[in-house]
């Protein structure tokens, strides 16, 4: 299709409007996290031009980075040194995402090519186990990880997070798996491979792009991941997004530390994504058989 | 070098039947290619004897050994892909050496056999390409070498033939066929294409939903087709079917429909009044302007060596190929003259052959 002049240009503008409108709240939610209190609220808002300050970086990770001296106490006070319960949601990201894929890709792999009976039921089974609201677990799970010890420890909220990621990612690895030709199982098969060898030196280095998919869907699920770090800790261990609701304390919010936090919590979701994301290429199984 | 013989093997999906009873011996070094439309059965049973479905019912022996429970790995067979099922992330190499190095060969045996193979299928220059850099007929090539290379017992193809463009699928065909006379390794090929059929096999397994319609050579099966459908499959363009009767005529018993008399083969089995079918191979009808029977033309297609004409005779649409060109237009009607030797009679109810 020959677009003309206008039209290029027409639709270089549509495109950049809608980034814009995406990345709007992000960029302005960034600017907060470096303005000072007053002018956080100010109208008309500042957008562009208005004064810089890292003070409320300073009071979210205890640290100074040399532009004041000391350090404020907030309103509600409490512990505002949050580097710590950024740690707590790398771990618990970084390790729930590791063991959901690698039981995940098992799994699928394992439903993509093997047959038993009641299947349909299974894979049914699996999906349903995320029809259930999460709140409506929560409490009871409470119960049970009182009752193992888990509460309150990493391994207790890793579990749960890879626990909700596993419906999800088993059922998205695995059509990954249905789409690499069943043949290419069987030709090894009558070569001499045994199925684990086929899945690790075979399927596996072409589902890759597939399991980086998933990997930053769980990923993202672990790091945004609310109610049950709420209702499943205690002190011992906080991720981001529960530790940014104590910024809402009952004599007011403290917006700049807020963002502060929540730009910060950026970063590493980012870089995660940004690892994975040259493994994001479909294709892998080209001229391995005609399509 | 092995003999395969089946021996009532039967083969069921859920309440499906896809097979019934399937009898029959392929002697060692034989090439044998199991034929028929879609659906048939033939690539069922080719997974069966390759181990990638369950035997439940008869029994599959290769070699004179029962198969049934014996894994894949473990049959010594060798199967080629409709597909070419290549590994898409190792080199042409290690995908032809692939089944010596899981069964634990010595890197310099590996090293030599790939050679040998990829000498064979002229893929040297390609082993340290990935599959995704080859052509359609090098892939297929690959998926050869990676069977030839563990000198199997049996080699299975599975339609290897039927992604390559029509003038490659001629090439391979002499190729693998030459490839077959010169291991002598005994060889099940699935194929729905006739051509291939007849051009390379010792002999042919012609099946229809799941039975076995005819077994003979490639020559037996087009000269003595054992019923319509082996007739009607075998041969292009297809056989011309005439419906009628044998009739008395004082004398000897005739075939009488379309508006024509035809004699029957001396000793023929069929009975005057007896509703049949006469088959004739449009190869077998030869046009002429003084031929005794009289057809209109209704088109006129030319390949450049033969013509190929659609006639009406009588009503009925049937098909002749004259060799050179045929001046004849449409609506013209031309003579048409028919050896009664080339005919083929089959009874009307049964579809089976009449001798």
């Amino acid at each position: 299709m020959v677009l003309s002049r206008t039209q290029r240009l027409l639709r270089a503008f549509a495109a950049w409007a809608v980034v814009m409108l995406f990345v709007f709240p992000i960029y302005y939610w960034v600017t907060l996290s470096i303005k000072l209190d007053r002018e956080i609220f100010s109208i008309p808002p500042k957008v562009f031009s208005f004064e810089t300050s890292a003070k409320s970086y300073e009071e979210v990770f205890g640290i100074s980075l040399g532009f004041e001296e000391g350090l404020a106490v907030l309103p509600g006070g409490g512990d505002f040194y949050m580097t710590p319960r950024l740690w707590d949601s790398i771990v618990i990201a970084v390790c729930s995402t590791v063991l959901a894929i690698v039981i995940a890709t098992l799994a699928a792999y394992a439903l993509s090519r093997m047959r038993f009976r009641g299947q349909h039921h299974f894979v049914f089974w699996i999906l349903s186990t995320r029809m259930m609201p999460p709140v409506a677990v929560a409490i009871p799970m409470f119960f049970i990880y009182r009752d193992f010890g888990l509460l309150d420890t990493y391994q207790g909220v890793i579990l749960i997070h890879a626990l909700m990621n596993m419906p999800l990612a088993v059922l998205l690895l695995k059509s990954f798996f249905d789409d690499i030709p069943k043949e290419i199982d069987e030709a090894a098969l009558i070569d001499g491979a045994s199925r684990f060898l086929i899945f690790r030196k075979l399927v596996l280095p072409m589902a890759v792009g597939g399991i980086a998919a998933t990997a930053v869907l769980c990923f993202i699920f672990s790091w945004t991941e609310f109610l049950f770090v709420l209702t499943l800790t205690q002190t011992g261990l906080k991720t981001v997004p529960v530790v940014s609701s104590t910024f809402v304390t009952s004599t007011g919010t403290a917006w700049g530390n807020m963002a502060a936090l929540g730009t910060a919590a950026i970063l590493p979701a980012f870089v995660f994504i940004l690892l994975v994301q040259k493994n994001l290429v479909r294709g892998l199984t080209l001229g391995s058989v005609k399509q | 070098m092995a003999s395969v013989e089946y021996e009532n093997v039967g083969k069921s999906f859920g309440a499906v039947r896809v097979m019934a009873d399937i009898s029959f011996t392929i002697s060692d070094q034989k090439f044998v290619v199991l034929l028929g439309p879609s659906g048939c059965g033939k690539t069922t049973l080719l997974r069966m004897t390759a181990g990638l479905e369950t035997i439940v019912e008869g029994e599959i022996r290769i070699g004179g050994e029962r198969m049934n429970e014996v894994h894949p790995r473990n049959r010594d067979i060798a199967m080629v892909f409709q597909n070419y099922a290549l590994y898409p992330t190792l080199k042409v190499y290690d995908n032809i050496a692939f089944s010596l190095q899981v069964r634990g060969h010595s890197k310099d045996e590996i090293k030599q056999q790939v050679a040998w193979a990829a000498e064979l299928l002229n893929l040297t220059p390609y082993l340290g390409r990935y599959p995704k850099e080859l052509s359609g007929g090098q892939r297929q090539r690959v998926a050869m070498g990676r069977a030839l290379v563990r000198h199997p017992q049996v080699f299975l193809f599975d339609e290897p033939l039927s992604n390559l463009d029509a003038k490659l699928r001629g090439q391979m065909r002499y190729e693998i066929r030459r490839l077959h006379d010169r291991l002598q390794t005994t060889t099940i090929y699935v194929t729905h294409d006739q051509i291939e059929a007849m051009t390379m096999a010792d002999e042919i397994v012609v099946m229809r939903d799941g039975n076995i319609e005819q077994l003979g050579t490639p020559e037996e099966i087009y000269d003595r087709p054992a019923n319509c459908f082996v007739a009607d499959f075998i041969g292009s363009p297809s056989i011309n079917f005439l419906h009628g009767e044998v009739q008395g005529d004082g004398g000897a018993p005739v075939f009488r429909a379309a508006g024509m008399t035809l004699p029957l083969p001396q000793h023929s089995a069929a009975a005057p009044g007896q509703a049949v079918i006469c088959g004739v191979r449009p190869v077998d009808l030869s046009v002429s302007a003084d031929g005794p029977v009289k057809a209109e033309v209704i088109l006129v297609e030319s390949t450049g060596a033969e013509s190929h004409l659609l006639l009406s005779l009588d009503g009925h649409e049937i098909r002749a190929v004259s060799q050179g060109r045929v001046k004849a237009r449409p609506g013209e009607v031309c003579g048409l003259s028919i050896d009664p030797a080339t005919l083929h009679f089959f009874d009307a109810a049964s579809e089976r052959r009449i001798d």
